[in-house]
């Protein structure tokens, strides 16, 4: 536990080492190890003993000595915690990329029933509309199909119609009486024209 | 407008697997031509075609449904309006003729009881890639107790009398009357997914 195993915390290690024992009285307590702990006990031990053999320093050195274990006990205790939650951390981190490298593919189809299907929101051609609204797509096209049919068979019989008044013009066979639906074969005669109102106009 | 311009109007369907060639059919029989490029109909469309049939002018509303599996609902609901229907396979696709009784039994369940049927083996010009015998398409058609004609709408054969007989089946069981809807009518027949078209 003397050797903290980040690499980052290594050089304030090293910055200890280099000032001997008092610098681990300079040392964050974060950063404290084992080793550390011994060397102020050192440092402490060396400083009670140049006091003499007073009663009262031998009572205070046996509670700095107690305080001390209780010391190196929380650094020894926190070094072991923080050494088995790095190992959790990296066995974990394995794990994910593990996870994720073998599940990209299948991931998507992992909580999808027989019946379901996946849409990709970035394709242009995804299904959009439902079969509701194709329905009524269709229908209105096909009303609008048969009403077009409607108007242009309005529309050739309607030039049949003047085609034929023209040509009786040309002939002077007009006047009031002339109904050119007897001068239209019956293939082209329009059923819904009276012969006594002129043709319909085309607005 | 007072008057319309036919006497009858009958409604026919077009039905079969995709690709057989139903709009192709329909095409040659409505425009006299022909397209060899696929394009698969998109749920239902509609051709209008007047033949003289016995000396009355017969107004052919021809519904075209798509083949596809996925417009199967949209399709179906035209079923119910339809007074002749086509089933049409494809004499080089065994799959489309083993299909029939499927499409024979989508038409029991979805049209009128007394609707005219007819089978048609369509693509009679690709005698070299042919896989269903004409004689296993008219046993198929007399075990129903409906009419059968091998076509092409590319070679144009049998396409007219096809819609012709049909449409005179069709005309031999309408009762002598004037029929009083006006112009077409395009709806899609009962039931709750019928509906009428705001024209006329």
């Amino acid at each position: 536990m003397e050797e903290p195993p980040c690499r980052e915390e290594e050089e304030g290690e090293e910055d200890g080492d280099e000032a001997g024992p008092e610098g681990a009285l300079g040392k964050s307590p974060l950063q404290l190890s084992a080793e550390d702990v011994y060397d102020i006990s050192y440092v402490l031990g060396r400083e009670l003993m140049a006091l003499g053999s007073d009663p009262r320093v031998t009572q205070l050195q046996f509670k700095v000595v107690r305080v001390l274990e209780m010391l190196e006990t929380l650094v020894i205790q926190g070094g072991l915690t923080a050494e088995a939650l790095r190992m959790e951390r990296d066995s974990l981190r394995k794990e994910v990329e593990g996870l994720r490298r073998q599940g990209q593919p299948a991931s998507p189809e992992v909580n999808l029933g027989p019946d379901k299907m996946v849409v990709d929101l970035t394709d242009p051609n995804r299904p959009r509309f439902t079969l509701q609204e194709l329905r009524d797509v269709l229908q209105e096209r096909n009303t609008l199909k048969s009403q077009l049919l409607v108007v242009q068979e309005e529309l050739q019989c309607y030039k049949r119609w003047v085609s034929t008044v023209r040509r009786a013009q040309d002939l002077h066979v007009g006047g009031p009486e002339f109904n050119p639906q007897h001068h239209m074969h019956r293939q082209e005669q329009c059923p819904w024209y009276s012969p006594t109102l002129p043709p319909p106009s085309l607005k | 407008m007072a008057k319309k311009t036919y006497d009858l109007l009958f409604k026919l369907l077009l039905i079969g697997d995709s690709g057989v060639g139903k709009t192709c059919v329909l095409f040659r029989f409505s425009d006299d031509a022909f397209n060899t490029t696929f394009i698969s109909t998109i749920g239902i469309d509609f051709k209008i075609k007047t033949v003289e049939l016995q000396g009355k002018k017969i107004k052919l509303q021809i519904w075209d449904t798509a083949g596809q599996e996925r417009f199967h609902t949209i399709t179906t609901s035209y079923y119910r309006g339809a007074m002749g229907i086509m089933l049409v396979y494809d004499i080089t696709n065994g799959k489309s003729f083993e299909n029939i009784s499927k499409w024979l039994r989508n038409i029991d369940e979805h049209a009128n009881e007394d609707v005219e049927r007819m089978l048609l083996g369509n693509k009679c010009d690709m005698d070299d890639k042919r896989v269903v015998p004409k004689g296993k398409g008219e046993q198929i058609a007399r075990e129903h107790g409906i009419r059968f004609f091998e076509t092409s709408a590319k070679a144009n054969i049998n396409i007219e009398k096809a819609f012709l007989t049909l449409a005179e089946d069709i005309l031999r069981k309408t009762p002598v009357k004037e029929p009083n809807s006006e112009n077409v009518d395009i709806s899609s027949g009962g039931g709750a997914a019928g509906w009428k078209s705001k024209c006329c």
